[in-house]
């Protein structure tokens, strides 16, 4: 049964994963490099780099556990992240594992130093080799899917020419980034990633959404004015944040299902 | 007091009819000629560059896509973006002397304006700007759809007989108000209201007003704390007012509209000819169509300005309000307005 369990488990992690890299993957705000769009021929590079971050976190530990806090150096495991190139790869492609990554860089900087057990910071380093992994085969799956043409390739935004259940998908790939930003320990950067979505994207479709359930505008109106800003505030966890986003997520799907709904019931222009 | 709620223009358009209108040049939809069908105008044929601010959530692009579909041998490129921003990319195209655009369609009239001014704007045919209601002829650009500004109010909490006819009295009424002051329909408002009552009136109604007003980040936040009954009245334009009724049959807001001042401005989205050719004039003519203010109206809640086409639902007609006489090309600049908002402090 459990593994069973397990299964389905894995099952669904994988089935998400699909469906993230199906509809929200084309777009990446900010600086992108050229690699993204050619994912399968730098994967040997993105599976060099996992080894190469696994090794030098690793090294990291081993140091606080054999000399002390101190010369561990803890500040340096962001700093290796920022390096890489799959830091760009995971974040056009499969935002929430990018988020689990910083979860789980920090995991490790804060429990060295807190001077935690070395069992403790153990367990943030298996996390975060965990979620590297994992961000390693979101990255193949894309690469796949890449080839055969099925990626739209990675461009800067055009908020106009996406129909507006596009844009709430493009909504929900920025809540995401949203908890990365915040994982990242950036809150005004996550901050400003609700403030523009709401300006720019959910503003342009709330119009039309309201026309279809206007408790459900309401709802969302409240989680991005006041809910989420003030989990951001208040230094709510990222698990905290992540869940706010969840739900938000979960009415952004109804609402796209209900302006699916109402585009058919939409007359024709001639 | 009665001409001013929407509800009660819905059903008594008779009594309405016979209330003074306040500019006789506003024509009703019925007094004018009935707009061209698209079965009248010629196919669109040739490559035709559109820069397009962003629309109403995507109506602006089914009327491009049904366009094209119509039109099978017209190769229409659209450039997209925040209509002011838009503005700003032709402006300095035309300086560096290129030309990249053959058509601006944008969602304000400010932007509109700015184009005008820097000489880019080609003339319309006279027999196409005579299509539009009187109001709304420009020799140079041509309105499309309109937006009237309007006062939300809560039904529990307000009549209609409680507001004032003039928005420049609210600022000394005891009623509450919502208004987004960061909002650029607010802020193209209260340009209107500083080329009509001056900047010393202005300033004195954003004090008057602000020491009972809430702020909300958008107009439709306004409309929906109205219907809460957070506050008692708002500032907006009227289509959230009319989507919140159409998903919230029981909605507790109705509309009030001021008399011939800029609380009842009507703003226009517009296009303009960037190049000679025929073509940018016969696409305009497809956007004034009976068909696409039809589309327009009913989808989007605009306000057609085209004879023969019904407003949309719950909303009277141009005819039954007193919109003030206002350029809406002079609502380009904003900063003046920016300017007093910021020394009153209400931004």
């Amino acid at each position: 049964m459990q593994t069973l369990i397990q299964k389905y488990r894995h099952l669904c992690l994988a089935g998400g994963l699909v469906a993230s890299l199906m509809s929200g993957q084309a777009l990446a705000n900010g600086a992108i490099g050229e690699h993204v769009n050619n994912l399968q021929g730098h994967l040997g590079q993105y599976t060099e780099e996992v080894d190469w971050l696994i090794t030098k976190v690793d090294g990291i530990v081993d140091t606080y556990e054999t000399s002390g806090q101190e010369a561990a150096k803890a500040d340096a495991v962001l700093e290796h992240w920022e390096a890489v190139d799959l830091h760009g790869a995971i974040e056009s492609n499969y935002v929430p594992v990018y988020a689990a990554i910083w979860q789980g860089l920090f995991g490790v900087k804060q429990a060295i130093d807190n001077k935690e057990p070395i069992t403790v910071v153990r367990e943030e380093q298996a996390k975060l080799e965990q979620a590297l992994w994992q961000a390693l085969g979101a990255v193949k799956l894309a690469a796949q899917y890449q080839q055969k043409g099925l990626l739209a390739p990675v461009k800067s935004l055009d908020a106009g020419s996406l129909t507006p259940p596009e844009t709430l998908e493009e909504i929900k790939h920025q809540l995401d980034r949203v908890v990365a930003k915040y994982a990242e320990k950036l809150p005004d950067a996550a901050k400003n990633i609700v403030y523009d979505t709401y300006l720019q994207r959910f503003e342009g479709v709330e119009g039309l959404l309201i026309a279809q359930d206007a408790d459900l505008v309401e709802d969302l109106e409240k989680d991005f004015n006041v809910t989420l800003p003030q989990a951001l505030d208040r230094k709510a966890s990222v698990d905290e944040v992540k869940q706010v986003i969840q739900a938000m997520q979960a009415k952004l799907d109804k609402a796209k299902s209900l302006l699916l709904a109402a585009e058919k019931d939409q007359k024709d222009v001639f | 007091m009665q001409r001013r709620t929407f509800i009660q223009a819905m059903a008594a358009a008779g009594t309405l009819g016979s209330l003074p209108l306040a500019a006789n040049h506003v024509l009703a939809a019925s007094d004018l000629a009935a707009a061209v069908s698209v079965e009248q105008l010629p196919p669109l044929v040739g490559d035709i560059t559109l820069y397009l601010g962003r629309g109403e959530g995507g109506l602006y692009e089914n009327v491009l896509n049904a366009i094209r579909k119509r039109n099978p041998k017209l190769n229409l490129q659209v450039r997209r973006g925040a209509t002011a921003a838009l503005a700003n990319t032709l402006v300095a195209e035309a300086k560096a002397g290129v030309r990249r655009a053959d058509l601006f369609w944008a969602v304000d009239s400010g932007a509109i304006g700015m184009v005008t001014e820097a000489g880019l704007a080609k003339p319309l045919p006279t027999d196409l700007t005579s299509q539009l209601n009187p109001r709304f002829q420009y020799p140079q650009w041509a309105p499309v759809t309109g937006r009237i500004r309007t006062i939300p109010f809560n039904t529990d909490r307000v009549t209609a007989a409680q507001i004032p006819s003039s928005i420049m009295a609210l600022a000394d009424s005891d009623l509450s108000i919502g208004w987004a002051p960061a909002y650029a329909s607010f802020q193209s408002f209260l340009t209107a209201m500083r080329l009509l009552e001056g900047d010393k009136l202005t300033a004195e109604w954003l004090r008057g007003v602000s020491k009972h007003a809430t702020s909300f980040a958008g107009e439709l936040g306004v409309v929906m704390a109205v219907e809460r009954g957070e506050v008692d009245i708002g500032f907006a334009n009227h289509y959230y007012a009319l989507r919140l009724k159409s998903g919230k049959a029981d909605a507790k807001v109705d509309l009030a509209f001021t008399n011939n001042d800029a609380g009842c401005l009507v703003n226009a989205s517009g296009i303009v000819a960037l190049s000679d050719d025929d073509l940018p004039i016969n696409f305009i003519r497809y956007l004034l169509t009976q068909e696409v203010q039809s589309y327009l109206a009913s989808e989007a809640y605009e306000v057609p300005l085209v004879g023969g086409v019904s407003p949309p639902l719950g909303l009277p007609s141009l005819s039954q309000i007193s919109p003030p006489e206002v350029d809406l090309t002079q609502l380009a600049d904003l900063r003046p307005t920016l300017e007093l908002m910021r020394k009153v402090g209400v931004l």
